[in-house]
This record gives C-alpha cells, structure tokens and sequence, in this order.
C-alpha cells in the first residue's frame, strides 16, 4: 500500500507541475497587474515601473518563474500584493472559515444521499423513486446563484430569520457560537441542496444495481430479512461509487465555491481566491491554484484507499 | 415413507414485457423422500429454475403463483413473507450456479456461513463462528481454520462452491435445492462437487432437488428423474428405468444429444424451444419430435405410465433404441498435409511468477481438427490467442512454411484474414449496433469488396450455410437466441474464407441440444470447406466428439498429444487418464 502511495504521488507530481506552470504564465501574461489595483485606475506610468521594481514584476518572467519555485522550496509561498501579509497565513485564515462551512456542507449532503439514495434503490421505478429524481433533476439544473439568491430573498430578507451575508455579527463585540452558526445555515442548506442531487442519484443507481445481484438471492435463499440484506450486504458494496465522487469533491472541501462565498460574502477560500484574480494578486492565486491540484491528487488517493478498506478484492495495483 | 417435498399442480406466471402475465410451468406435480436426489432436468426455458426458486418463493416480482407447495405439513404456496424466512435457509437450503456471483464478495466466507446460522439459531458470534469452522471441514475445504477470514475471490471456482454448499447447509435443512452448482466448472472439479453432495445427502439423509440442463451429470447420482419441456413435466420417474429405455421422445433425444466418449453421432432436435408466449397446442415437442403424428397437436397428452416411468405423450417409446452404429474411429491414423506449426510457444504475463504458456509445439494439418483441453488456468485461451498473433509471445508460428511471427502492418492484417476465430459468448464479440448482416458482412469489407448486392447475396449464402433464413440479416444480435448468436459467428468466421478456425469454448454457454446442433454443423461445414479447427474446451466429450487429435494441456505445458481413440483407450499421461475417467461415456 506505502508503494501505491509513493508512485501515485510521483505521477501526480508532474500533473500539479504542468497546472501551476500554466496558471503561473497565464496570470502573468494578461495585461493589467497589481500595480494598478494598488494605486488605482489613474496611477501614473512612472509610480507603476516603481512598485512593479518593488514587487520584482520588471524582472523576466522565465527569472520570476524560477524564483516563485525557489521560494517554495524554502517553504515561502510570497506576499499579497494587495494585502501585504504572507500568503501562508492569510490562505490558512481563510481556509478555516472555507473548512468549517464545507465539512458541515459535505457531511449534511452525504448522509441525505445515502438516506435519498436507499430510497430509490429500494423503490426503484415506483413512485418515490422518481418523485425523488424529479427533485434531483430540478436541483441539478438549479445555478447556484439563483438558488442562494432565492433562499436570501425568502429567510434573510422576507422572513428575517436567518442573516443574509458575512460570517458573524459584527456589531456584537464577543460574537458567540451561535452567531457563527446562524450565518452558516443560508449557505451551507445551498451547497447541500446542489450537491446531495448528483451525490444521491449516482448512490440510488448503485443501490438498486446491487439488490439485483446474485448474492441478494442467496442472503434471502438463507432466510435473511430485507433490513439486513440492505444494510449488512448492499450498503457496503453500494458506497463504493459515492466514494469516489466524494474523492473527487474532495478539493471543494477546502477551497470552497467560489460562487457561493461570493454570494453569501463569506470570507472563505474561494471568496479570496475570486478577490485575488480580479487584483490580479499573483501570488495568492497561484498558492490557492496550487492547494486544489494537490488536494484534488490527495483526494482521489483517498477515495482509492477508502475504496479498498470496503472492497477486498481491490489489490492498489 | 413420507416425502419431505410434495409438489402438486403448480403453476407459475410471470409478467414478460408488455404481454402481461405469460405461463412458463404448468401443471408441476413432484415428491422427494428423506435422502433421494431428484434430477429436475431441462433446457433453459423449460422451466426448471422457475420451479426451484417458487419453492422458496423466491420468483421475481409480479409473478402469480397456484397449486400446492408441502413441506412437511405446511403449504408453501399460501405461506407468508414471515414464515417463509423461517423456512428458508432453516429447512431448505439453495445453491445456486456460479458461486462468485452468489457469494457477497466483501464479507469473509466465515461471516456470510455464520449469519446462514445466527439468522435462525441465534447464539453468539463465537458459537456461529465456530460453526461455520465445522461445516467449513465437513465440505472438504483443506485447512478450514486459516481460510475462515479469506474473502470468496480467494477462493478457486470449486472451493467456492463448497462455501456455498457449506453455507446452504448450516442450519441442516431436510432439502438442498441445487440449481446448476457444477456447471461452469472444470470437469474433474465438477465430478468433486457431484461426490460432495452425494455424501452429504447419505450421511444427513438430506433429500436433494438436483436441477440441471445437463442428464448426464445426474445420470449416476440420482435416484429418480423428472424432465420438463417448455414449462411442462415430460417424463418423470426411477432414474435407473430412464435411463434405461426412456419413454418421451424428447428425453431421448436430448440423451442422444449429449456428447459421450466413443459417440460418433450426436442427435440434433429439429427447430428451437418455442418462446412462452407461442407455445404450440397440444403436445409441445409435437414440431420438434421425429415420431409426430397428426392427433399430437390436438389434445395436451395424459401421463401415461409406460414401463418404469411415467410420459406426457401419446404415443410413448416402447422398442429400446435403436442400436448405435459401431463408432467409425479412424482404423489408422490419416495423413494430412501440414497446414500450421507451433514451435515452442512461451507466454509469460507481467505481475506472474510462473508462465502461462511454456514451450508448447503443436502441428495442425490442413482439414484437421485439433482439440486443445485442459482445466480453467491451463493456458488453454492464452495458446489459442498467441497462434492467432493477437497475444505477445516467444517461439514461432508457420503457416503453409511461412514463418508470421515476423510479419507486421499490412502483411500481418492480410495473413489474419486466414485464420478466424469464434469465441465462448458469441454476443459479447458482437456490436450490438450493428445488424447481423453488417456484422457478417465486414471481413468482406474489410477486403475491398463493397459491392452492397454482392455483399447481401454472400451474406445470404453464409446465413444459408450455417442453417440460419437470410432474413436474419436485418435482425441485432440482442434479438438472437444463444444458438443463433453462435451461428451467426460462424457465418462471420467464414466469411473471410479462412483456411484455419480457432473455436475458444464455441458451445459451453448453450444448451445440449443447441450444442449438438452447433458441433455437427461445425464438423459438416469442415468436411465441405475443407476447414482446419483448433477446438478448445474443458470438456473432454465434446472435443473427443470434434476432434481428430487432442493435445492436453496442464500448467501452460503439453502434457499429451495423440490422436483421440488412442488418448480415451491407452492415455499415458495421469492427468490424460483423470481426465478421460471424468468425461461422460
């Protein structure tokens, strides 16, 4: 198993490579910079070459390319332009926020797609199977836009309930647990309701492949009842493919959506990582650009692993 | 003695398609005794798996079941979901075909054995445990305490099948159904397996519903018979007054179509199984039965008890057969002229220690059929594909002196066209895009010929040449029946006017009387073109059947080759001998 790790990780390496190489060139290469987020529209020509010397952007590129790698190297990953602080720190700022609000979002929408995906499967073809995929349809279809924003206009904005943007209350000067949590019902309920559909359906699907398999037959030949045969012998055999979506998933977990941070102005990872491409803020993007390749590597070895935990026959070959 | 089974009039419907509710048993009546086995014999489509699984109430949803289903006092016809967990597993146990389908593959052989037991018996885990370590031993698996944590893909096919049949017997159910259990299995294995059950069923005095297409694996084991045809019972009774003299037509057709060492003709039954929803009136084998006479597709036939059996039929068989002509083996070995050379083929796959094919040297002459046998993980497949080039390999192959292991690209592509391959599923190595007569008709095209009429003119010839109407043409292959499919392959084979087919397992997934058909279709097509076939099969009847000579392979190594009589009278190889002593005669 050490082995299989070791050369996925080999082979992975030279995908993250290619990407950050390609969003590193890419960035650079579209005209605008940072210099003019940080004096403004009318920045003069000569205040521009000035802070361009000052953050290193009037050296080559290939030079700027090779020192970014020689930093990280050394552990740096650089400083904001915009912001002036360390990337390490300011990513992993953001990410708690990014981290809290997903965990919560991934784990709601897994354990529906498993209540949501026994269901279908059990009632394949009948009529709470396909009123549950008329709504998996409707919610897969659904932008996350409209669906964030529908669900501000109803509990924040008609009804009051809940708050509508932002993480916490900032009038209150000891904001408690409560706080935190009011403002991450809107949109964690959203990115469940988007996920939960693909997650569910794919589940259903296997549900019902697996209770038409031959060892069905046999668990109920041997006087077993359905509960058991569902969840003793199907249920296992039936998570391997939402494993593998939850895998890949997996780099949302950390760098959330971008749309729905921005539409909940939720200071997550992906709230940042949009920030910083409009600023044209290098050295964030390529850090954040640089966490999903691996985490999205990391992810899929996970769901390999996992995988094999649930199926013996797997052999990491 | 009081039966333990008693089956009267059962009928089962099961909704098909659009069609609504379609018969496919009527008028079912069987008993089993305490520690008799019952062959329940038919084709696919005659119901017999149908009757297994409705005595475990077991039939796919929708299905309407009447008539009278007694085990000890109860009627199993009328019993509820509830009680019938009670019986299932406790007092009839089920094994079914193809053992690593039926068992769940990520639970250990010793949880999915326990839980047989703890569903019923309760107890503790360690009690269940300890169990299934018993019955683990009593079914023969060798060194049962280190295999109780193996998953079933650990296990070889047989091994397999004895966890199952462990499993089936872990609360000691007066009744063990067994649907198929050695088909699919190595000979050698399967003859295991038949002794298994055979103890068993002595030592618990276990009664045994035996279910199989196959009458010769019965043939030695159980003590009574019962043939069903199209959904009706054929011809029921004392297996050894069957075997005997069998009364129906259609049982002794079907025994005449069972490839046996030393047959030199297998029977074919005219026509094909009529589908559930056309079955013809009257006596169903009437269009397919050579002793047809007018009243036959009048009136459904009474039982009549003709000698020791009883037979659905007017007009049952009374003379003994019809003796067997003398088996016309060859008085000398004939000469051919040589066609294909193998010279010491090697195979070695990446990840595996030992090869899978190792020096082998074969010669084939031209009209020649040479049979390659040999157990599952022989090399047996592994040989086939490595003289057709499409499998890597060390050695050289020659064909007419032509050496082709050099050839490449165009040359290689143009010598192809002259060997010709038919595999097990003919289905799977069909597009089902395509329409039979596309499918035909690409080597045809794949050689320049694309003359549309001229095509569709061949095509007509080939589909004529393997008994099949050219309207099939215009038909997908996932309309065609298992024998059809394989006709079609054939036809596609021929196509390319090869001089040589290799035939990897052709009829181990049909029917024995679609495999009668097929063999003798194949042994007449290469007396007329002149064909050369390498036949490879486990089973030994059928390749002694084909074949003017045999090879026995064993590990990727030659352990034997001779022509067929002098292999089945004097082998001089052990595993020759085992081999010859398993096959059916």
């Amino acid at each position: 198993m050490i082995s299989m790790i070791l050369r996925r990780a080999a082979s992975s390496s030279l995908s993250v490579f290619v990407l950050v190489t390609l969003v590193f060139f890419m960035a650079h290469l579209t005209p605008g910079g940072p210099a003019y987020s940080i004096l403004g529209q009318k920045a003069t020509l000569a205040s521009v070459a000035q802070v361009n010397a000052r953050l290193g952007l009037d050296q080559p590129l290939l030079k700027q390319y090779g020192i970014w790698w020689w930093h990280l190297a050394h552990g740096q990953l650089g400083y904001s332009y915009l912001l002036n602080r360390p990337v390490g720190a300011l990513l992993w700022s953001y990410e708690r926020n990014t981290l809290v609000f997903y965990s919560a979002a991934i784990t709601l929408s897994t354990a529906l797609a498993i209540l949501l995906g026994l269901a279908q499967g059990v009632w394949f073809g009948r009529w709470p199977a396909r009123l549950i995929g008329a709504f998996q349809l409707g919610f897969y279809a659904a932008p996350p836009f409209f669906v964030a924003a529908m669900l501000v206009l109803w509990f924040a904005v008609q009804l009051g309930w809940l708050p509508a943007s932002g993480i916490t209350d900032l009038r209150s000067a000891h904001p408690g647990l409560g706080a935190y949590a009011a403002h991450l019902v809107l949109p964690v309920t959203t990115v469940t309701l988007l996920t939960v559909s693909p997650l569910s359906r794919y589940f259903g699907e296997a549900v019902h492949e697996e209770l038409g398999k031959d060892y069905v037959r046999t668990a109920r030949a041997k006087g077993v009842g359905f509960l058991r045969i569902l969840f003793a012998h199907v249920l296992r055999n039936a998570l391997r493919p939402l494993v593998t979506m939850l895998g890949l998933s997996f780099p949302y977990i950390f760098t959330g959506g971008v749309i729905v941070e921005s539409v909940f102005n939720y200071p997550g990872l992906g709230w940042l990582m949009w920030r910083s491409a409009l600023a044209q803020d290098y050295p964030v993007l390529i850090a954040i650009v640089l966490i999903i390749g691996l985490l999205t590597v990391i992810g899929n070895l996970l769901a390999d692993l996992v995988n094999g935990l649930l199926d013996p026959r797997a052999s990491y070959e | 003695m009081s039966p333990v089974l008693e089956i009267r009039n059962l009928s089962v419907a099961l909704p098909r398609g659009g069609a609504g509710l379609v018969k496919v048993l009527e008028d079912f009546s069987l008993a089993i005794a305490p520690g008799e086995m019952l062959g329940l014999v038919g084709e696919s489509g005659s119901g017999k798996t149908i009757a297994a699984l409705s005595i475990m109430r077991l039939l796919p949803p929708g299905a309407a079941l009447s008539g009278e289903i007694r085990l000890g006092g109860q009627n199993l016809a009328q019993a509820s979901e509830a009680e019938m967990r009670r019986v299932r597993g406790k007092r009839i146990g089920m094994v079914f075909q193809n053992p690593l389908a039926a068992l769940n593959p990520s639970r250990s052989v010793a949880a999915q054995i326990a839980e047989a037991w703890r569903v019923h018996e309760g107890g503790s885990a360690r009690a269940a445990r300890a169990r299934a370590l018993d019955l683990l031993g009593e079914v023969g698996i060798p060194n049962p305490a280190a295999r109780l944590d193996d998953y079933p893909h650990q296990f070889s096919g047989g091994m397999r099948q004895r966890v199952m049949i462990a499993m089936a017997l872990a609360c000691a159910p007066q009744l063990l159904i067994a649907d198929e259990p050695s088909t699919g299995l190595d000979p050698l294995v399967a003859a295991q397996i038949m002794a298994l059950i055979t103890r068993l069923r002595r030592e618990r005095d276990m009664a045994v519903l035996f279910v199989t297409h196959d009458l010769s694996v019965v043939r030695d084991h159980a003590d009574s018979i019962h043939v069903l045809y199209a959904g009706r019972s054929a011809e029921w009774g004392g297996a050894r007054d069957f075997f005997a003299q069998p009364r129906h037509p259609y049982s002794e057709a079907l025994l005449g179509a069972v490839p046996r060492l030393g047959v030199a003709r297998l029977r074919t039954i005219p026509g094909a199984l009529p589908e559930p929803e056309a079955r013809p009136p009257g006596c169903r084998f009437a269009p397919r039965c050579a002793y047809v006479r007018p009243d036959c597709t009048a009136t459904d036939p009474p039982p009549l008890r003709a000698g020791g059996t009883h037979a659905a039929c007017l007009y049952p068989l009374s003379a003994a057969p019809p003796a067997e002509p003398a088996p016309d083996l060859p008085a000398g070995e004939r000469r051919y002229l040589p066609l294909l050379q193998a010279r010491a083929l090697g195979v070695r796959y990446p990840g595996h220690a030992a090869p899978a094919l190792q020096g082998v040297s074969l010669e084939l002459g031209r009209g020649e059929c040479l049979g390659i046998v040999g157990a599952s993980g022989s090399g047996k497949s592994t040989l086939g594909r490595a003289i057709l080039q499409m499998q890597p390999h060390t050695g050289q192959v020659t064909l007419n002196g032509q050496d082709v292991t050099a050839l490449r690209g165009a040359a290689l592509r143009g010598w192809r066209r002259r060997l010709q391959v038919v595999f097990q599923d003919p289905r799977e190595s069909m597009n089902p895009r395509m329409r039979v007569g596309e499918i035909i008709a690409e080597p045809l095209v794949l050689q320049g010929q694309t003359a549309r009429a001229a095509n569709a003119a061949r095509v007509a010839e080939l589909l004529n040449n393997v008994g099949l109407s050219a309207e099939m043409a215009s038909r997908f292959p996932a309309t065609l029946s298992g024998g059809q499919a394989q006709r079609v392959a054939i036809a596609r084979a021929l196509a390319a006017q090869p001089e040589l087919i290799v035939l990897d397992e052709p009829t181990s997934a049909l029917d024995v009387s679609t495999q009668a058909m097929l063999l003798n279709l194949l042994k007449a097509l290469g007396r007329r073109l002149g064909l050369s076939y390498i036949l490879i099969s486990h089973d030994f009847a059928v390749v002694s059947y084909m074949a003017d000579r045999i090879a026995v392979l064993r590990e990727g190594q030659v352990v034997e080759t001779g022509p067929v009589a002098r292999l089945i009278s004097a082998p001089r190889d052990a595993y020759t001998a085992a081999l010859v002593g398993a096959a059916r005669r």
